[in-house]
């Protein structure tokens, strides 16, 4: 009797408390796109990794991906017929296309690293990285792989809120959308997608995502130009924001099961197990760029030991201590140390380059706050002569798409 | 005791119908700080520009400001956004939970709904983490090739040695920083494609195990016409083989490592 008088009140106020916990969160998914620092270091880590990847294979980018490489336009034609996967490169086998292709994607790159016309960048890098690597499934590694996945949710997130030309835009000329670039590129851009369609290139899907996205650019560039205090531009700014939180979110979930699949695995190994594993990869010969330092490091079994529970017990226990800043910062300082040590040791740079740039969506914002201060400190130096600019942090934008 | 503890943070919810609308926008700085660890990144700023305002938001002096997110928005709007929310919501789980079960062992809940895994996952977010796990390779395995070349002056076409293309890949990739996928990539991983897709008698299982055929004889045909035959003739045929070797057991150990080099010949290829 007592109990059950008891209990009334608490469930109600339990209740109360539960709607105010969920309003609280929906106030803060729909009112802002989070990380703002975490968005823009990824960007930057994601866009920087494929430049520097396609400059480095520029001399052989005819043998990777070109139609007379020895994965042969034929070849890839058979494959993508079962397994349906995008790629430009497929709408002709003509060099002047590839050349075109492969330009656009170093472009695109550029462009995204900078955070110009970010969404619109950002498709076009997805598009590019998509269509590279589908057209030669067989020349990638995980570290391509990382990067296919991210170029695709990328494109839901807003990036560009700071470190971008288009926060340097907006904060200049009150608005991201501002000036002509914007509808050039969007009809430019809408001109390819039409003539995709028309000829009928792309999947239902695709069709539908490129359509999405053209039309809601277009929507939110009238909206920012004729009602920029209005109620659907700011409706449409709930989107964005949704649309940014969840990709985030999915960005982050992505690296927890990386590393959780990576880590699991590794568990059920004998190698793993008896702590010889990492001696193994250091005795192969396409692994081995520094045959001297992989022998000095295979030659000590406790280094080999101790690494090789390292790296299990990091990657098994990163995904739980994302709740914990203290201990999450240390593990991702340790696994970007270890990725740092994998780029030279066995010679995957790029993959390593990738997977920092994953773990980079982690790091704590007043970290990144002081790195991009560094950074500018930096560009002040080497300019010299120019006055010096606002050291502080860059507000994020709200008006960048 | 425990209500105790809970009584002052519900009291701090402000009054009236405990929905979202109210409570939003004293949760919302107007300078837009950056969201992760709101204090921490305030401070910081505070600490190393102390003479740089937060800048708002260029809003009407008029007109107070909206408030950001749906709290902001009319009925009709917020209608819209509730829906969006709950679209993007489902489709962010959805799509993750499909990649769990693509990425995690083959388990009952997967086996179940296979079909639809595969359908999302297929061909755009495929993936694959087993890095080095659950055991790392612990043999170095080298393509050879030599071909039979029809000289150009005429005669009997001449069997050229076999060439270790692995290892120049190797030697390629030696002393270098940023060794490139055509070295490291292309060919380990067309001989991983066609053992993959051949059974042990080189048989080509369905059309994969053509499509390999004619990626590793491409690859091949490419690397030996560069120069060895480049001069000399015409290459008629060629042949792979591949070279199987364990790394041997580490110094420490006690085990004893079979070093042996194993062969496994392809036939000839008519080119």
């Amino acid at each position: 009797m007592v109990d059950g008088v008891r209990r009334a009140p608490a469930a109600g106020r339990a209740l109360a408390r539960a709607r105010a916990a969920a309003g609280r969160a929906v106030a803060r998914v729909s009112g802002r796109a989070l990380g703002p620092y975490q968005s823009a270091v990824v960007r930057i880590g994601f866009s920087a990794t494929w430049l520097f990847f396609l400059l480095r294979e520029f001399p052989h980018r005819a043998e990777l991906y070109g139609p007379d490489g020895p994965w042969s336009f034929a070849l890839a034609e058979r494959l993508i017929a079962s397994n349906h996967a995008f790629s430009v490169l497929m709408w002709s086998d003509s060099g002047l296309w590839f050349e075109t292709v492969y330009a656009l994607s170093v472009a695109s790159a550029l462009l995204l690293m900078l955070g110009w016309r970010t969404r619109a960048s950002s498709a076009v890098f997805m598009v590019g990285v998509l269509s590279l690597q589908n057209r030669s499934v067989f020349m990638g590694d995980g570290g391509d792989n990382v990067i296919h996945l991210m170029a695709i949710y990328l494109v839901l997130t807003r990036c560009a809120q700071v470190w971008s030309l288009d926060a340097r835009r907006a904060r200049l000329r009150g608005s991201a959308s501002a000036g002509a670039a914007g509808p050039v590129l969007w009809g430019v851009l809408g001109a390819v997608f039409a003539y995709g369609a028309v000829t009928d290139r792309f999947g239902y899907g695709w069709l539908a995502a490129f359509a999405a996205l053209w039309v809601v650019c277009a929507v939110w560039w009238m909206a920012d130009r004729y009602e920029p205090e209005g109620e659907g531009r700011a409706a449409l700014d709930v989107l964005a924001n949704l649309v940014h939180n969840a990709g985030l979110l999915v960005i982050m979930a992505e690296v927890c099961l990386i590393y959780a699949t990576a880590g699991w695995y590794k568990i059920q190994g004998s190698r793993w197990q008896d702590g010889t594993a990492l001696y193994y990869p250091l005795g192969l010969d396409y692994f081995t760029p520094w045959p001297g330092l992989s022998g000095v490091l295979a030659g000590s079994g406790t280094m080999v030991m101790l690494l090789s529970y390292g790296t299990v017990a990091v990657q098994v226990a990163f995904p739980f201590t994302v709740f914990n800043r203290r201990i999450k910062n240390v593990l991702l300082a340790l696994m970007m140390l270890e990725h740092a040590g994998i780029a030279v040791l066995l010679g995957l740079p790029f993959f390593s380059m990738a997977m920092i740039a994953a773990d980079a969506v982690f790091l704590p914002t007043p970290f990144l706050l002081w790195l991009g201060a560094r950074a500018a400190g930096g560009v002040r130096r080497v300019r010299g002569v120019l006055p010096p600019a606002k050291a502080g942090p860059v507000r994020p934008v709200r008006s960048a798409v | 005791m425990e209500s105790n503890e809970r009584e002052p943070a519900e009291a701090s919810v402000p009054a009236g119908p405990p929905v979202d609308p109210p409570a939003n926008p004293p949760s919302e700085p107007p300078t837009g700080q950056p969201a992760v660890q709101p204090a921490a990144a305030a401070a910081v700023p505070a600490a190393r520009t102390p003479a740089d305002p937060p800048v708002g938001p260029p809003a009407d002096p008029g007109r107070p400001p909206r408030a950001p997110g749906i709290a902001g928005l009319s009925a009709p709007y917020r209608v819209l956004a509730a829906l969006a929310l709950a679209a993007v919501g489902l489709a962010a789980c959805g799509h993750l939970a499909l990649v769990f079960l693509h990425v995690a062992p083959s388990n009952t809940v997967s086996k179940q709904h296979a079909r639809t895994v595969d359908d999302w996952i297929y061909p755009e977010f495929e993936q694959n983490w087993k890095l080095f796990a659950p055991n790392p390779l612990q043999q170095n395995i080298a393509v050879q090739a030599r071909a039979e070349v029809r000289p150009a002056l005429g005669g009997e076409p001449v069997t050229v040695g076999w060439r270790d293309l692995s290892a120049e890949d190797g030697a390629a990739i030696r002393h270098g920083l940023l060794p490139s996928h055509t070295r490291q990539n292309e060919l380990r991983r067309a001989w991983d494609f066609f053992t993959g897709s051949h059974d042990e008698d080189n048989k080509p299982i369905g059309e994969r195990g053509e499509l390999s055929e004619q990626y590793l004889r491409r690859i091949a045909l490419a690397r030996l016409g560069r120069d060895a035959a480049g001069g000399r003739g015409e290459i008629v045929r060629i042949q792979l083989r591949s070279t199987t070797r364990a790394v041997p057991a580490p110094p420490w150990s006690e085990e004893k490592t079979d070093t042996q080099t194993y062969y496994r010949e392809l036939p000839w290829w008519t080119v």
